[in-house]
């Protein structure tokens, strides 16, 4: 049985269709991610798995539990980290802990256990008795996630909890993701960061305008996308000067302008390049700068849909 | 449980702010004894009877003081003893509402003819006339026991005189003071007698009901922040995503609005009845009730502010806007009866006015848990009114 299952959902906000026949699934025991710019539809989809919105259309099941027909068994096994900070400031992190650990059930010596061995894993056993409100950014991201892994669900829902934090506690969020994985708990990991997709995840699913555009391994993926790599430009020019030219080199599969930056995906950057430089004094031009990067999900995102991941995010 | 467990977290939160126990402790406590005594009294046995100076040419006289004691045991005058030109300054400067001036010989010699008493105050002022009813009234009992016991020894020509007159005085005298007491009139089935003077003759008898609805009201800015805070902080969503069901959420916040109330509601009791003499264990079955439903309908309040503002500064706003809205319209600040037709009709109306009913037909009227009943019902028609808006907007708020 799969850990999560969708098939087909939907949700409009007014005329806006925040997700469009949404399908994917999560094996027992993987981390999946959800790959997208914002509005790509990746919160509203965790909202409906987490309960918090009600589908328009069809369903969700979290070990073969509906959220619909069966919210509070699919919820028992679920463990929702918000992407916002979820906790009362003016109580400290282990009397927050505590407040959520009653709420997902537990009581007693249990709850203290759970207590003691989360403010362990999230490294903040030193200031646990200090107001949550006194925290730094990365400080409250890990209780954040703390909270959610008290009762150990089984499903693991994150909603990119890595948005504005310090590198620093970046790692210990995404360190801290493997270790949850090894445990046992699957992981819905949503992200517009393709590096924390690449680095954390079994299987990505690449959303774009609330569907699933491209589903598989990170290697998959790439292989999808040909094997591109991206290469972005400057010019001393404006870019309509060389485009035309450079529109007609071999091995160029995608040419794009976004404020005066130039991308392009190619096949080997090492034999394009040079005929690159070429045109462009042809044309008058100077080339600036030069970033060539390795084929990636970036690039699978540009191949499908024609523009960049961060240029939404 | 879960219930249970978020009730307590929210009264955590409270009792962690300092500037909630403000507003729901010191507060209502300072303007309780502040509006006592801007409705006339700084404490409960102050007398507010008239002053009246008794200048005596006799001060010994025995049945002169007799009719002295009369006047002090009144409900309505307070002699003094004075000098005459003490009680002449006293007069001119409203230290007395008039002066009494017995001339010498008044009971001296009980069978003789009396000399007559000279009252000297403001005939045309309701004081003035009510000193001269009051000591009309002693005279005439007075004058009275005085012919009984002149009749008692013509009647008995074998006995001692003096002796006969003194009892048949006596007894006269009594008889006139328990008819004061007892009355003549007695009631059957009846309410309990109103008394007469305002409020009771105790102001806070108004002012602690009116303090103690006005800040149970006020008290919603603490606790409908509360849940202001819980949708601001997104935990309200993190709850969501728990097995507790949205009804529970509601139930959760909405009880410990309710122990906010409740427990501000004891404190003030219990301050009235202990600090300010407001007789709320008359009844406390009866006080019990109107502060449950009291409690109830404010947290329903509360819950549906919580649920319908967007922002703490409107918490506030709409707060205020209910307590102003209740508390002026509702007769805490001053009694309906003191105000117009339509604006009593208007308050009579909302249900702060149900809770001073509640509250003032036991501690004013001196009535038991039966008239309870139909303020409490109001109450909690309201609460009930309340909390369903507050439910039908939590939906739409978490859809």
């Amino acid at each position: 049985m799969n850990a999560i299952e969708v098939r087909d959902l939907n949700k409009s906000f007014g005329k806006v269709q925040a997700v469009a026949g949404l399908s994917f699934f999560a094996r027992q025991g993987e981390v999946l991610s959800l790959l997208g710019p914002n509005g790509a539809g990746k919160s509203t989809t965790i909202s409906m798995l987490s309960g918090l919105i009600e589908p328009d259309g069809g369903s969700a099941e979290i070990f073969g539990h509906s959220i619909r027909a069966e919210p509070q068994a699919a919820k028992a096994r679920l463990g929702v980290v918000p992407q916002e900070i979820a906790l009362y400031p003016d109580l400290t992190a282990r009397e927050n802990l505590i407040f959520w650990g009653k709420m997902y059930g537990l009581r007693g010596a249990a709850l203290a256990k759970r207590v003691d061995a989360v403010l362990e894993t999230i490294g903040l056993n030193g200031r646990q008795r200090d107001r949550v409100g006194t925290y730094s950014g990365g400080m409250k991201r890990r209780v954040n996630i703390g909270a959610a892994l008290l009762h150990e669900p089984a499903v693991v829902i994150m909603d990119e909890p890595t948005v504005g934090i310090d590198p620093q506690s970046r790692r210990h969020i995404l360190d801290h993701v493997k270790a949850l994985n090894r445990a046992g708990a699957t992981v819905l990991y949503t992200t517009h960061y393709m590096e924390e997709a690449a680095e954390l995840s079994d299987h990505i699913a690449i959303l774009d305008q609330g569907r699933v555009i491209a589903y598989g391994t990170h290697a998959e993926l790439i292989a999808q996308s040909g094997g591109l790599a991206r290469i972005d430009l400057t010019l001393n020019v404006e870019a309509e000067r060389v485009l035309p030219a450079w529109r007609s080199v071999p091995g160029l599969a995608h040419l794009d302008v976004v404020d005066g930056h130039v991308t392009a995906l190619v096949d080997d950057s090492n034999a394009l390049l040079p005929r690159l430089f070429e045109l462009a004094t042809q044309a008058g031009a100077r080339i600036m700068t030069v970033d060539i990067r390795e084929p990636n999900l970036e690039s699978v995102f540009l191949e499908l849909t024609g523009k960049a991941l961060r240029d939404e995010a | 449980m879960k219930v249970l467990i978020l009730t307590l977290k929210d009264l955590e939160q409270i009792v962690n702010d300092r500037k909630s126990l403000l507003f729901l402790v010191v507060m209502p406590i300072v303007f309780t004894f502040f509006m006592g005594i801007a409705y006339g009294g700084s404490t409960t046995t102050a007398d507010t009877r008239l002053r009246l100076a008794w200048i005596s040419a006799d001060p010994e006289a025995p049945l002169a003081q007799r009719l002295f004691e009369r006047l002090a045991g009144s409900a309505t005058v307070n002699p003094v003893r004075m000098a005459a030109a003490e009680a002449q300054t006293a007069l001119t400067n409203n230290e007395v509402a008039g002066m009494l001036i017995v001339p010498g010989g008044f009971g001296v010699e009980p069978m003789a003819a009396q000399p007559a008493l000279q009252l000297v105050a403001d005939p045309a002022s309701v004081s003035g006339q009510t000193l001269y009813r009051t000591v009309q009234l002693a005279l005439t009992e007075w004058l009275s026991s005085a012919e009984i016991a002149r009749l008692s020894v013509a009647a008995a020509p074998g006995e001692d005189p003096a002796q006969t007159w003194q009892i048949a005085f006596d007894q006269a005298w009594a008889a006139w003071g328990e008819q004061v007491v007892s009355g003549r009139v007695r009631v059957e089935q009846a309410v309990a007698i109103a008394s007469e003077a305002p409020f009771g003759g105790n102001p806070y008898n108004q002012t602690s009901p009116g303090i103690l609805v006005q800040f149970a009201i006020f008290g919603l800015v603490s606790s409908a922040q509360i849940l202001m805070q819980e949708r601001k902080l997104r935990t309200l969503q993190r709850l969501l995503t728990t097995e507790m069901r949205p009804w529970e959420i509601v139930a959760g916040h909405m009880l410990a609005m309710f122990a906010v109330v409740f427990g501000q509601t004891v404190l003030l009791i219990a301050l009235g009845q202990w600090a300010l003499g407001v007789d709320y264990l008359r009844d406390a079955g009866a006080t019990f009730l109107i502060a449950i439903a009291l409690g109830l309908w404010v947290a329903c309040l509360g819950l549906l502010i919580g649920v319908v503002a967007r922002s703490d500064d409107q918490v506030v706003l709409y707060s205020m806007l209910a307590m102003f809205v209740f508390s002026a319209l509702g007769g805490t600040w001053f009694p309906l009866e003191f105000a117009g037709g339509v604006f009593a009709a208007i308050g009579g109306l909302l249900p702060s006015a149900w809770a001073m009913i509640g509250f003032q037909n036991i501690v004013i009227r001196g009535q038991g848990l039966a008239s309870a009943w139909a303020p409490a019902g109001v109450l909690l028609a309201y609460a009930l009114g309340f909390f369903g808006l507050a439910v039908w907007r939590f939906q739409k708020v978490i859809g």
